[in-house]
């Protein structure tokens, strides 16, 4: 009997090696179908040579002009996920397995955000527009509506991720099932809360650039309005603007961000504390700081309000502070709630010019174009991939030759993470000429923003034991990365990468908007001609691509 | 049924799926001013007990009558009236611990009040007063405008109690209180417990680990073992080794374990 030295893998994940390999090829084929080579490129040169001619020297229009177009981009986009984060609070309550009154409540949730994610903001923009007319309440409506599909499902997950025992204690007590969320359920995710929001206030300021496009007031509209007279000095000059004031906000969001979820990661507790002993904790040397001594005078005095403590006067600045901002955006942007209210009857109605959806008569020429769409998104992927895996590597901490490199290499995912994708897709278009090139070249290149940190993110979250294991036994770093760290991160690597091909999808599709190329053009052409049932089916398509995707993914997550 | 019962169980049975059986054909009857044990291994189904009476979770069959109110059938308003009048001490206190302590021992007043409370000033000035007095008796007026999750695992039971008390229990129920908890810090809880139960003379429901703790406190000592009750015997008069029973027929390596954990 010979002794098997090699496990044979199960059909299940010969399956799925198969299924990858296939999803590889095909991404080749498109990449090399799409005629994405050095050739492109070597014209691309001369039209870029031209193109710079044109742009040089940038006309930067006059300071205050840039600070009212600033000002009201952020208005717009402040009250949009201002407005998205209040309609998915009571959704993701609906919609969080441990909080919903009703299976059918949970379904119905789920369903409301599913939608809100399908349907693009730029499409919601465009009808929007012909309801409300140009301006910032047609912005804050359309990009308000479809945040609600990502920040929705992420409060509804960060809720079903909390401990269940203080929810349980106030349910012991006798409290309400409302009680028990209030004073249970929502103070632990509140930090998560305000994270996610920030986290989509960067995306929304990126989107409203291409909403612009559509007829939303702000810096997007007034971009759009020089490059359609070929004005391309102030054009770029102010797409240099937005990616200043793109830097700019995710800089301030992020620190606040690390400084909410930092916090929860510092207190000494975590979920279920660990027995300590009291002796332990001790005293707090310094007098004035110790609260003990504080809420003994309180005690003597009988005050039963919490004391005007460093971070008590912090947090309620935070909260004056988002007071003024939210206030300050109704007056630049005009939107008053009352106003957004009486909206809300006015866009049901807008969306019921989406019914039924119609084929138009061009049915065989749509699914060819989302043939195209779907070849920009894997190639696209394709770049992405090549792109971020070296970056991400190097990136990741555990991973990089040395700690500047990965701090380096952390600047470039960030840097390419600010620039808003739709900037790109214009500068691409401009070096390769209107179509797919362009489209999958600026996705691309853009994915290296999402999957480089990504990639870097689950290679340091890599269990760090085999990699010491095998440093201990005289293995080079490359290695080490082989042999340990790459086999750990597979796994994770392959579900984000079917993610990044899912956004691709989405954005390949609004990409071409703007002339790069697959459906996205007739998406447009549909909206401005008012055939509404025509963009439900296109909408309709894109979004059972994007189905099958997920499935595929759900698939493949098994069998790794 | 006797008439003096505070808690009454009869026949219950609690199935988790088809083959997991929490509860199996239970019966109890707790007087008042009672003080009941429940000892067993982990799983022996002590929680599920404890839940039964609060209404936390409803038996597959069987009866559970508490202060006169028919558990199972008990509809959410009533429910939530004997739950006020119960109050429950959990394994893992289960505090709000982003809250101030004071917060948390006020959240022991919800059933008392109407709509949904987040934040401090939300609660009425002399439910925060009462709220201060109950801290006061666990010992930590001090600490009532810090986070919860700043406390020690001891100092965070005894907020829970404090919590328990604002609701002025009539029968308190605690699972596991001490099983987290530092050898010094349950002597502090248990002490604690036992001088409250005694005071008010309340009657209690208290499952423990440690069979000299039972011995300790209880009237009454309730051994259970795979759901089923296999002791139920006074304190006076039962010496350690009976009540070490219900763990060592399992086998001799987890009460060994016991033994010595204990």
């Amino acid at each position: 009997m010979t002794e098997r030295l090699a496990a044979r893998p199960s059909t299940g994940s010969t399956a799925a090696m198969v299924v990858l390999l296939a999803l590889l090829a095909t991404a080749v084929w498109a990449f090399a179908d799409l005629r994405i080579n050095v050739a492109t490129f070597v014209d691309g040169a001369a039209r870029a040579a031209e193109f710079a001619e044109r742009t040089f020297p940038l006309d930067f229009p006059p300071p205050g002009e840039i600070l009212r177009l600033c000002g009201q981009t952020l208005a717009i986009v402040v009250l949009a996920t201002l407005l998205s984060t209040i309609l998915s609070v009571p959704l993701a309550l609906l919609a969080a397995a441990n909080t919903t009154p009703a299976r059918s409540a949970r379904f119905g949730a789920r369903a409301l955000i599913v939608v809100a994610r399908a349907v693009p903001d730029v499409v919601l923009a465009i009808v929007f527009v012909r309801v409300f007319g140009i301006g910032a309440l047609t912005g804050v409506l359309a990009m308000g509506l479809h945040s609600i599909g990502m920040i929705g499902k992420m409060y509804a997950d960060a809720i079903e991720q909390i401990d269940d025992g203080p929810p349980t204690a106030l349910r012991a007590t006798g409290a309400t099932r409302l009680q028990q969320i209030a004073g249970g359920v929502l103070p632990p995710v509140l930090p998560a809360f305000v994270a996610v929001g920030l986290h989509r206030l960067d995306i929304n300021l990126r989107v409203s650039v291409v909403l612009g496009f559509v007829g939303v007031e702000g810096i997007g509209y007034a971009i759009a309005e020089s490059l359609r007279v070929l004005d391309y000095q102030r054009g770029i000059a102010l797409a240099l603007v937005v990616l200043g004031l793109c830097i700019v906000v995710e800089l301030i969001s992020g620190a606040i961000r690390t400084a909410l979820l930092g916090r929860g990661e510092r207190t000494r507790f975590a979920r279920k504390p660990a027995p300590r002993n009291d002796e332990e904790l001790g005293v707090d040397a310094d007098l004035t700081r110790d609260p003990r001594l504080r809420s003994a005078a309180a005690l003597v005095e009988g005050l039963v309000s919490p004391p005007w403590t460093a971070r008590r006067i912090s947090s309620t600045a935070y909260g004056l502070v988002t007071a003024l901002v939210v206030v300050a955006s109704m007056s630049a942007s005009g939107v008053a709630p009352l106003e957004l209210l009486g909206a809300l009857p006015r866009v049901v109605a807008g969306l019921g010019l989406f019914f039924p959806p119609d084929g138009g008569g061009i049915l065989a020429l749509l699914f060819a174009e989302l043939l195209v769409t779907i070849k920009i998104a894997l190639a696209a992927t394709l770049i992405g991939v090549v792109l971020s895996l070296p970056i991400g590597a190097l990136a990741a901490r555990n991973v990089a030759p040395s700690p500047q490199i990965a701090q380096a290499a952390r600047l470039v995912i960030l840097t390419i993470r600010g620039i808003p994708e739709l900037i790109l897709a214009i500068v691409f278009v401009v070096i390769t000429g209107l179509g797919e090139v362009a489209g999958a070249v600026a996705l691309g290149v853009g994915a290296v923003g999402l999957l480089g940190k990504l990639v870097a993110d689950s290679l340091e979250e890599v269990d760090p034991g085999p990699e010491r294991a095998l440093t201990a036994t005289g293995a080079t770093r490359t290695q080490v990365f082989f042999a340990a760290t790459v086999p750990a991160g597979v796994r994770a690597l392959v579900a984000h990468v079917l993610y990044l091909l899912d956004t691709n999808i989405r954005a390949a599709t609004l990409l071409g908007i703007v002339g790069a190329g697959g459906i996205g053009f007739y998406l447009l052409n549909a909206s401005r001609v008012l055939e509404f049932g025509v963009v439900t089916t296109i909408l309709l398509m894109v979004f059972c691509t994007v189905m099958l995707v997920e499935l595929l993914a759900i698939w493949l997550r098994g069998r790794f | 049924m006797s008439p003096a019962a505070v808690v009454e169980l009869t026949g219950v049975t609690k199935r988790f799926g088809p083959d997991v059986l929490g509860l199996d054909d239970v019966s109890l009857s707790v007087a008042a001013g009672e003080v009941v044990v429940l000892l067993g291994l982990s799983g022996s189904g002590k929680s599920t007990l404890l839940r039964h009476v609060d209404g936390l979770q409803m038996p597959t069959s069987g009866g559970v009558r508490v202060l006169g109110v028919d558990v199972p059938t008990a509809g959410g308003r009533e429910l939530r009236m004997l739950r006020r009048r119960i109050g429950f001490v959990f394994q893992q206190f289960d505090l709000v611990g982003s809250r101030t302590v004071l917060e948390n021992v006020c959240t022991g007043a919800l059933g008392r009040l109407r709509g949904p409370r987040l934040g401090l000033p939300t609660y009425p000035r002399g439910l925060r007063r009462e709220a201060l007095e109950h801290l006061d008796r666990v010992g930590l007026a001090d600490r009532a405008f810090q986070r919860a999750d700043t406390l020690s695992g001891g100092q965070q039971q005894r907020v829970a109690v404090a919590r328990a008390l604002m609701q002025r229990p009539e029968v308190p129920l605690a699972d596991e209180p001490v099983a987290s908890l530092d050898p010094e810090s349950s002597a502090q809880v248990m002490d604690l417990l036992k001088t409250i139960s005694r005071e008010n003379s309340l009657t209690v429901l208290c499952s423990l680990h440690q069979v000299d703790l039972a011995l300790g406190w209880g009237d009454r000592i309730v051994g259970l073992r795979t759901g089923r009750t296999v002791l139920d015997l006074p304190t006076d008069g039962l010496d350690r080794d009976q009540v070490m029973a219900v763990y060592s027929r399992v086998g001799a390596d987890a009460s060994a374990l016991l033994t010595t954990a204990g």
